[in-house]
């Protein structure tokens, strides 16, 4: 589950975005709006404990990310904070499945083959496991990097503008697969978005507030 | 998932570019490890060929031909001395053996030495068939030759004069083949060995021309001192001594006598390999300054590789790896390549000391014993590793420093 509190996120000690409040349970999902540019992905960085905090608190699981020691925070973030980003999905050269195993290989956790297999075949990728990640369509290759965040059954999956530059019907699909990824691995689910379409969809939804 | 595999993708990804760098490693290696084996090669060589003999007495000149000539049977001669030191000095309570050389004939390029069967002893040579020689015209063919004048025992061929192929034939005075050695690695391979008596009887029939010549009144040419009529002579005599005490000893008595000359093998190989070791050293400083060059490409290439991947090492940091794997993904890297091209290096150094020994055995040369792989390839496989390593740390540090957050925040 995911508590934030008066969240100003920044770097280098410039503030970039606040988040007043949000609060969203295990298995429930939430929309972060806000237009381009507005601070939306500085906001989940530093919830995931990649961008600053500088004032408030956000508390994944209970813990208050912000406040671990940095190699602490690195291995929280590995095993409790899935992440889906908007285009950078995916090594090229590794097949789909090393892809995959690529999060509990950072996080140095083991490596459950069977799990990223059942994950891949779910999402309709059986046959793409073993091919190599260049040749997956885009996509393709977006499902790959939710079975990704799925695959360590996170607390948290942070999804970064996952529907922008797709089609309503791909959209609709994209949204159904992370909002069931959360309610199957009991994770709360926070997506950034600027995509209008989105709100017919989940009840939840917060906007950032630019700092002054 | 494993780390190999994923440097494994960001190699296969810029195979040009990594390839180019692997060989210039793999040509610097190559170099190094090519001039370190033919030089080990060389003092092998040395080694035995010089193993046993303290002491080479010959007629006066320049000390180093006489060893060339003697001991390494490459250069020509520096003239002849008379018998009759073999037979005082042999006597001297500091030699322990003293073999006579008689050089002046060939077979097809392999000189025929007249000397004793102790010439065998020096270097530990062995017969595989037939026996030592007894009596004037008998023939034992050191291994090399055998092989490559394919006698047999009971063959009969005849010497050529000079030391080079080409000579007027001696027709009249035909070898006799009874006996064939086993390799030793030293010059005995590349000789054929017969009594000593063999070469004055070849030269018997012109000895008595000259002699007719001399009578008449007419200059002898200098050249063929060998075969004036005043007395038995040899080419060189080698020395062993008892003790230490001949070194001591012998060179300067040796000196004092009229037309002689004495030379120590190790001081003149010790000259030799000065001489030579000059460009040896040009060689591996070349090799060295590719080294070098190979080890800036890396870092400029890793460099690059980094920068280029900065998004995916900000994938790593965000899906939890600590900055250590990033380096570590690098210095892996670098290792990888290194390893590659030293492998790749060692292989092609030592193909090519091979060829180059080969090449320089055929041409006549010694033949030059190529140590095995060994401690010293695998030394200079470590040293493309360590600077591999050396190349890949600042890139390393970079990779380590990387700030996702910036790197996410444009995606």
């Amino acid at each position: 589950m995911l508590a934030v509190e008066g969240l100003v996120a920044g770097y280098g000690g410039r503030p970039v975005a606040r988040l007043a409040r949000l609060e969203v349970a295990p298995g429930g999902a939430a929309l972060l709006l806000g237009p381009s540019g507005s601070g939306k992905t500085t906001l989940l960085l530093a919830i995931a404990g990649l961008a600053e905090v500088m004032a408030g608190v956000a508390r994944v699981d209970g813990v208050d990310v912000a406040a671990l020691r940095p190699a602490a925070r690195d291995r929280f973030r590995g095993r409790a904070i899935g992440l889906v980003f908007q285009d950078l999905h995916l090594i090229a050269g590794l097949s789909t499945l090393d892809n995959i195993l690529l999060a509990p290989f950072a996080a140095g956790v083991t490596q459950d083959r069977a799990r990223a297999l059942t994950l891949l075949a779910e999402l309709g990728l059986a046959d793409r496991a073993h091919r190599p990640a260049e040749t997956l369509s885009r996509g393709q290759a977006q499902r790959a990097a939710i079975a990704r965040a799925m695959l360590l059954r996170p607390k948290l999956i942070l999804a970064d503008e996952p529907t922008a530059s797709l089609d309503d019907e791909a959209c609709t699909r994209v949204s159904d697969l992370l909002a069931r990824a959360a309610e199957e691995t009991g994770a709360a689910l926070v997506i950034a978005t600027h995509d209008l379409r989105l709100r017919s969809r989940f009840e939840v939804t917060v906007a950032v507030e630019p700092v002054a | 998932m494993n780390p190999f595999k994923l440097v494994l993708a960001f190699i296969r990804r810029r195979p040009l570019t990594w390839g180019f760098h692997a060989l210039t490693l793999a040509l610097g290696v190559a170099v190094l490890t090519a001039v370190l084996a033919l030089n080990a090669g060389l003092s092998g060589r040395f080694e035995r060929d010089l193993a046993g003999i303290d002491l080479v007495v010959g007629a006066k000149g320049s000390p180093l031909q006489l060893i060339l000539s003697s001991v390494f049977q490459l250069d020509q001669p520096t003239g002849n001395i008379p018998l009759s030191t073999v037979q005082t000095l042999s006597q001297n309570m500091l030699v322990r053996r003293a073999v006579p050389l008689s050089l002046g004939d060939n077979v097809a390029g392999f000189r025929i030495v007249g000397t004793t069967p102790q010439y065998g002893e020096i270097y530990n040579a062995r017969l595989i068939a037939g026996r030592w020689w007894t009596q004037p015209m008998e023939a034992v063919i050191g291994a090399t030759a055998e092989r490559r004048l394919k006698l047999r025992i009971g063959d009969v061929f005849v010497g050529d004069h000079g030391l080079a192929p080409g000579g007027e034939a001696h027709k009249d005075s035909p070898y006799r083949v009874v006996g064939l050695l086993a390799p030793t690695g030293a010059v005995i391979d590349r000789v054929v060995l017969t009594h000593t008596a063999s070469v004055w009887k070849v030269h018997e029939h012109e000895n008595q021309e000259h002699a007719a010549l001399i009578s008449a009144g007419k200059q002898l040419d200098p050249h063929d001192i060998d075969k004036s009529p005043g007395g038995r002579q040899i080419t060189a005599l080698l020395l062993t001594y008892r003790s230490t005490m001949g070194a001591l000893m012998l060179p300067r008595y040796i000196n004092a006598m009229p037309d002689l000359q004495s030379a120590s093998p190790a001081v003149e190989t010790a000259h030799l390999t000065t001489l030579l070791g000059t460009g040896a050293d040009v060689f591996r400083a070349f090799g060295l300054g590719l080294l070098v060059l190979s080890a800036l490409g890396f870092f400029v290439a890793l460099y690059s590789a980094v920068s280029q991947r900065r998004r995916e090492l900000a994938l790593l940091r965000a899906l939890g790896a600590h900055p250590s794997l990033l380096f570590a993904l690098v210095a892996l890297e670098g290792l990888a390549l290194g390893l590659m091209g030293g492998a790749a290096g060692v292989a092609l150094g030592r193909a090519a000391a091979a060829f180059a020994a080969e090449a320089a055995a055929r041409g006549g040369g010694p033949s030059l014993p190529l140590p095995g792989f060994g401690a010293v390839d695998l030394l200079v496989i470590g040293g493309a590793l360590a600077l591999s390593l050396a190349a890949s740390i600042a890139p390393g540090i970079v990779a380590y420093r990387t700030q996702p957050a910036a790197m996410l925040r444009s995606a």
